[in-house]
């Protein structure tokens, strides 16, 4: 007898996440038969957007997807672009760029780490009534996200879709004083962030562990943000430009965000595929942290990177701390480009991880064809696989109720971003023959 | 100290939802609001800022938030609530997912309100889809900002300041 049980779990219902989906899933005599992450937000088609346009309309076109993570989308671009015109921005301006992208991961893990994963752990179905109990959690998670907008607006002037980056550099500098002002209060709130790393390590998180492969960044001295080859768990290790001989993305009916997989196989980007891949990257103070909290990195226990994210603010906090203490005014915010012909490629660490841009550009500096790779995409077939395996686990006979609750709290753990995920449409033009 | 009112107009660039803006960027072409002493009103223009709203007004003794409001009440209707009106349960949504509600019933629990929260919107239409503003919003607005200027003036005790009803509201809202 087939048991058809279909949990719909739709807005508002899919809370805590960013975007527009539904778990389905179908048992048969006890067990799970089909299982899709259905994700039905409109494509966006941004890719699309971009052909025809001036390579200077890129970071601020880009920007506009999302208004978590804009700066890793700039990023990736003018890293593509910079990339293929042959640009070396030169020392301020890639310190600047770490900045600026220390500000989004300190926001993002913020926000994620409170709103949206914290109150699955404990129990509570929002921050509110988390606040309830936890209210000195909660305000310390607020003054450190508004800290990352800071950092965001001190370079982006603003810190939703920011318009300070361009190719080349920044359209401005911010003053010395204005720097050291920040600095000062972020070097005031490192115990902060250090606390709500032993915050979240003691949480009651599940302990089921899982085979997985990650992928992340990595580069020669500093933890991963704006460069890197890519590497695996399974020995990959390749520059951005080979993505696509190893990544492969195709679309599923079920979900109008493309799947992405490695070697035809599911992989997890993110914080915990950057820390498993990066313990020896970390700066001595941030490994030593890691190392007193009991938990043994590299993990397979997924609900480390609840974890992993309280970590990456502390090593966001203390980049930033660093590299505004050496900050000086530049004679210069950016240097000139100058438009060359062909393909681009570009990939930074997203909070969610990897994103992966490739721009084909004509002489005239036009953008002829886009394609972006968001971490959604990648982490939606490892999300379907922690799907199987957690409700499995947990029991298929349970009540929907509690099914649901656990399926949303695999889901929100990798952080997704649903509207970002979508930008691709698969057009089919059926010609008709003419009579 | 005299008192500091803080207007945060709340919105993104879609139809009505940009009403806000529209207002707040009207009080900052204020003459009488630019008349007052610098710091007395901070006027701030936001996309959606969530729970980060919280952080926003720590400074200010006063706070007036302006929002595309939808509770099914004709399209251009003005309307004003205070902060216990808003975090009840069965208030008018705005179109954000966590919305000014939600921030404003966090900053309860968390003992975070200003004194004094007022929050102003007009009933968005919700057939109007455009990157400027329905018709009946378009028609509520220069009343509804020159409500919002005097009850500021009101709050800063600078009533004298009040526009004459003869002035053209309708240059006032030059968008």
């Amino acid at each position: 007898m087939t048991e058809k049980r279909q949990i719909p779990i739709q807005l508002p219902v899919l809370a805590r996440v960013e975007g527009e989906g539904t778990l389905e899933l179908h048992v048969r005599n006890g067990a799970i038969e089909d299982l899709r992450l259905r994700i039905f937000e409109p494509p966006r088609m941004f890719e699309k957007l971009l052909e025809g346009r001036d390579y200077t309309e890129v970071p601020d076109m880009v920007a506009r997807i999302c208004g978590i993570c804009p700066v890793a989308y700039q990023m990736s671009a003018v890293h593509a672009i910079e990339n293929l015109f042959g640009v070396q921005p030169g020392p301020w301006v890639r310190d600047m760029r770490r900045v600026f992208y220390c500000g989004e991961w300190i926001q993002s893990h913020s926000l994620h780490i409170h709103m949206l994963a914290a109150p699955d752990f404990l129990g509570f179905a929002s921050i509110t009534e988390m606040a309830r109990q936890h209210a000195d959690e909660v305000r310390r998670g607020l003054r450190l996200q508004a800290l990352g907008n800071e950092i965001i607006r001190l370079l982006g002037a603003r810190s939703v879709h920011p318009v300070g980056a361009r190719l080349g550099g920044f359209h401005h500098a911010p003053a010395r004083a204005q720097v050291d002002a920040l600095r000062e209060k972020l070097q005031a709130a490192l115990p902060d962030a250090e606390a709500l790393v032993r915050w979240t390590a003691a949480l009651n998180l599940p302990t089921e562990e899982q085979e997985f492969t990650v992928v992340s960044l990595r580069h020669p001295r500093e933890y991963p943000m704006n460069e890197g080859r890519l590497v695996s768990s399974r020995g990959l290790d390749i520059s951005a430009d080979r993505f696509e001989s190893q990544f492969v993305e195709h679309q599923e009916a079920h979900s109008t965000a493309l799947h992405c997989l490695h070697d035809g196989k599911p992989y997890l980007v993110g914080p915990l595929a950057r820390l498993n891949l990066n313990l020896d990257r970390l700066p001595a103070p941030v490994r030593n942290l890691a190392d007193s909290l009991g938990i043994q990195f590299p993990s397979r226990n997924m609900y480390h990177s609840i974890v992993a994210r309280a970590l990456e603010i502390v090593v966001a906090m203390r980049e930033a701390i660093r590299l505004l203490g050496a900050y000086a005014e530049p004679s210069e915010t950016y240097i000139s480009v100058t438009p060359r012909a062909g393909t681009g490629y570009g990939c930074t660490e997203a909070p969610r991880g990897l994103l992966w841009h490739r721009y084909d550009v004509d002489a005239a500096g036009v953008v002829r064809g886009a394609r972006i790779v968001p971490p959604t995409s990648q982490n939606q077939a490892r999300i379907e696989e922690d799907l199987r395996q957690s409700l499995r686990a947990l029991g298929v006979r349970q009540g929907d109720a509690a099914l649901r609750r656990r399926g949303e709290m695999v889901i929100r753990n990798y952080d997704p971003c649903i509207s970002c995920a979508t930008h691709f449409l698969d057009l089919r033009v059926r010609e008709l023959t003419r009579a | 100290m005299p008192d500091r009112v803080h207007i945060i107009g709340v919105g993104s660039p879609f139809g009505d939802d940009r009403l806000g803006w529209v207002a707040a960027e009207s009080l900052q072409r204020s003459p009488v609001l630019n008349g007052l002493e610098p710091g007395r009103v901070v006027i701030s223009i936001l996309d959606r800022p969530g729970a980060m709203l919280l952080a926003l007004w720590d400074e200010a003794d006063h706070v007036i938030l302006i929002d595309g409001v939808r509770s099914g009440a004709v399209p251009g209707t003005r309307h004003r609530f205070t902060a216990s009106d808003v975090t009840g349960a069965s208030i008018p949504a705005t179109s954000h997912g966590f919305g000014i509600a939600a921030a404003l019933e966090l900053a309860q629990v968390l003992e975070n309100l200003p004194d004094w929260l007022l929050l102003r919107g007009i009933e968005m239409d919700a057939g109007y889809t455009g990157f400027t503003l329905s018709a009946a919003v378009i028609a509520a607005m220069p009343v509804f900002v020159r409500e919002i200027e005097e009850e500021t003036l009101s709050l800063v005790g600078a009533t004298h300041l009040f526009r004459s009803k003869t002035a053209s509201e309708s240059s006032f809202f030059a968008r």
